[in-house]
């Protein structure tokens, strides 16, 4: 039983001719079932002209030390996304103005005490702006995902499960949506579906982001659809949907889970992206992509507060979403590194 | 095991394949091959072009809005429907949409695009006026991003888990998080508006069209949001690659033959890693390609992208078309040449696709 590999390199000095040091290098294995101490022992009992370069425990060493229980997780964007969270849903309780008044004796105020983070060029309180739009930009980033993550479940087990020559018509079609760039189609499907609101922009995002996903839950259905319990509950006259719901998603929910959040982030960005653009959302529905749509105003009277605070509200939400996505992601890269 | 399967699967290439060069059936038949495969890819991209011209021209005749804007401005506003029926008659609109593309079709088959409405001259000499802007700010861009990206990679794989790999990643989460056109506004805010060091639009300022040192004065701010929108994401996935060659078993047997780090690094990890490089280049240049539309909309640099988002808003129904068409036969060659990297380039995947069996 080999209980431990050790890559060693053994120099021995040959005197061949020249000064020439020579080299040579080997790979020693202990075959024994020796203790910790043992091993090191028996290391130090080698020649020193050995110098080991590798070691290799072929069991799972015990982890040296205990983690405490926050190490490794990501509590601070999780905290910072709840209090943000929190804050827009009970915005009703911290708003100090109402949002949409346009206070025409007080546009463009810098920050102060009354108005917290200053006005916007309409007048308008952007500490109340802040909370109430990202109510509204966390309901499209949320509802794009749901949209977009159901599409994908659906389609790609319907692709993992059809026959090969659907499933290679229905792959090619994904590749081709998923190569054209995403916002250029939200903006010619905008264009047809007219005059944008909170519902028909969270269904143009969520209709072009599902195909990612979708590629993932076909090649894990794929695996498993030929398992026993997949057989049997179709024997027992189980539908395509009960299967799905109830063998097939508890299987592969983890693999897509990075990818969802990440799909939350990427929605509240095209959000913002087109809103900006002055094609998403009109100025007066208020979401964190158009309080920044009316920048040239802002610019040209130098205003910092009504770029740079919305921006770093969403930056920051943007951030802790990555990192609970991050944190989601499976095994990568876990192992260790050879080098 | 998998590995003697693939020596094994080796040998038998050669066995087959290696002798192709002496004998005439197995060359003439590679060549074949070859032909098939390079004709097959160019029917799909001719097909997936025909295909996406049907579309956008669907789509953006069906679309709300008024073409007559375009062409004859503040004056169609004001016309008589009578005045309506002889404009629409001469931008020929007044057909169906069927009759119209195939008039479209066969003209574009000639090599005639039509005239744009706004600029009332030839789309042509409309795109060839702003294509040049464009390829600098974006070819300039991807070099950047993909030159910078391996070396951050291969920086974060060679110090995996130490403290430069983590601030890296960490500030390199932060970036790819922020929006593209709010960098953009925070530049122009910082060093336009308040530094005065920079301008804030425009490819170049009137009259200096000639002046190269203007020029690269105004590509400064819109290049930086271009590189830092799309660096880290590219950076990551590289390094994440590295990562995973590092795992392999042949980098524990190099450094037992006691090889440096860096030529294992460089001679051996990275040659493997190359052939993603390249497939990952290929897939990003319509993301590249979409970020600068952005950067180029909110700097108001005369580029494609501001030409689409102009000919999109107000209907130039030709020059749309055009771009639509152009920015889409760029797609699709780039993620075919993805595929062919995946296919062709890599020889071990050549070998993988010759199977002994067949």
């Amino acid at each position: 039983m080999i209980t431990e590999r050790l890559i060693m390199r053994m120099e021995t000095e040959q005197r061949c001719g020249s000064n020439a040091v020579q080299k040579r290098y080997g790979i020693v294995e202990i075959n024994s079932m020796e203790t910790g101490a043992g091993k090191q022992e028996s290391a130090e009992r080698m020649d020193h002209r050995f110098e080991i370069v590798g070691i290799r425990p072929a069991t799972q060493a015990e982890p040296a030390r205990r983690r405490k229980w926050y190490e490794g997780r990501p509590v601070f964007a999780a905290v910072l996304l709840s209090a943000i969270i929190c804050g827009c849903l009970g915005c009703d309780l911290i708003m100090t103005k109402d949002p949409a008044f346009l206070d025409l004796e007080n546009y463009n105020v810098s920050p102060c005490r009354e108005f917290l983070f200053g006005t916007d060029t309409m007048g308008r309180d952007i500490f109340s702006m802040i909370w109430y739009g990202g109510r509204v930009s966390l309901f499209i980033g949320i509802a794009a995902t749901l949209l977009s993550t159901s599409a994908a479940i659906v389609f790609g087990a319907a692709s993992g499960c059809a026959p090969d020559w659907a499933d290679g018509l229905m792959m090619r079609l994904t590749e081709i949506l998923l190569s054209v760039p995403g916002l250029l189609v939200v903006i010619l499907l905008q264009a047809v579906l007219g005059k944008a609101n909170v519902v028909s922009i969270s269904f143009v995002i969520g209709i072009t982001g599902w195909m990612g996903i979708a590629k993932v839950v076909r090649s894990e259905v794929r695996q498993i659809r030929n398992s026993e319990y997949v057989i049997a509950s179709r024997c027992m006259g189980g539908g395509f949907f009960h299967i799905l719901w109830k063998h097939l998603t508890p299987n592969f929910i983890s693999s897509i889970m990075f990818m969802a959040v990440m799909n939350i982030r990427s929605a509240i960005v095209a959000e913002s992206t087109l809103s900006f653009m002055g094609i998403g959302l009109p100025v007066d529905e208020i979401t964190w992509g158009s309080m920044l749509s009316l920048p040239e105003q802002a610019l040209l009277t130098n205003s910092w507060w009504i770029i740079l605070i919305p921006g770093l509200f969403l930056i920051a939400t943007l951030v802790c979403i990555t990192s609970l996505g991050n944190y989601l992601r499976a095994g990568v890269n876990r192992g260790e590194s050879n080098f | 095991m998998r590995e003697e399967h693939g020596f094994g699967s080796d040998m038998h290439n050669n066995l087959l394949y290696g002798g192709r060069h002496v004998c005439f059936g197995a060359l003439t038949d590679g060549l074949l091959r070859k032909t098939a495969y390079y004709g097959k890819k160019l029917l799909i991209f001719l097909g997936s072009i025909f295909l996406l011209s049907i579309v956008v021209f669907y789509i953006s005749r069906l679309a709300p809005g008024d073409p007559l804007i375009s062409y004859y401005g503040e004056r169609a506003e004001r016309m008589g429907p009578e005045e309506r029926e002889w404009a629409k008659d001469r931008l020929g609109l007044k057909d169906s949409v069927s009759v119209q593309y195939v008039r479209w079709l066969t003209n574009a088959l000639q090599g005639d695009f039509g005239i744009s409405y706004k600029y009332k001259t030839d789309v042509m000499e409309v795109i060839g006026g702003r294509i040049g802007n464009t390829l600098l700010l974006g070819g300039t861009g991807f070099v950047l991003i993909f030159g910078l990206a391996l070396l951050l990679g291969v920086l974060c794989a060679w110090h995996e888990g130490r403290l430069a790999d983590r601030v890296i990643c960490q500030v390199g989460t932060v970036t790819s998080c922020i929006p593209e056109f709010w960098l953009s506004l925070v530049l122009i805010l910082i060093f336009a508006v308040n530094l005065k060091w920079l301008p804030s639009s425009g490819a170049y300022t009137a009259g200096r069209a000639e002046d190269p040192g203007d020029r690269i004065l105004h590509l400064i701010l819109p290049m930086t949001v271009v590189v830092t929108g799309h660096l880290w994401y590219y950076a990551y996935m590289i390094r994440n690659r590295i990562l995973e060659e590092l795992r392999a078993d042949y980098v524990l047997l190099a450094k037992a033959k006691g090889m440096k780090r860096r030529s294992v690094m460089f001679r051996h990890c990275l040659r493997n890693v190359l052939p993603s490089y390249f497939s990952i280049m290929a897939i990003s240049v319509p993301h590249i390609m979409g970020g600068t539309y952005i950067v180029e909309t909110v700097f108001s640099f005369p580029g494609l992208g501001t030409l689409s988002y102009e000919s999109a808003r107000y209907k130039d129904y030709n020059l749309l078309m055009v771009l639509c068409m152009l920015s889409g036969a760029v797609v699709i060659l780039c993620s075919l040449a993805a595929q062919t990297v995946n296919e062709r380039v890599d020889p071990r995947m050549a070998g993988a696709g010759r199977t002994v069996l067949k």
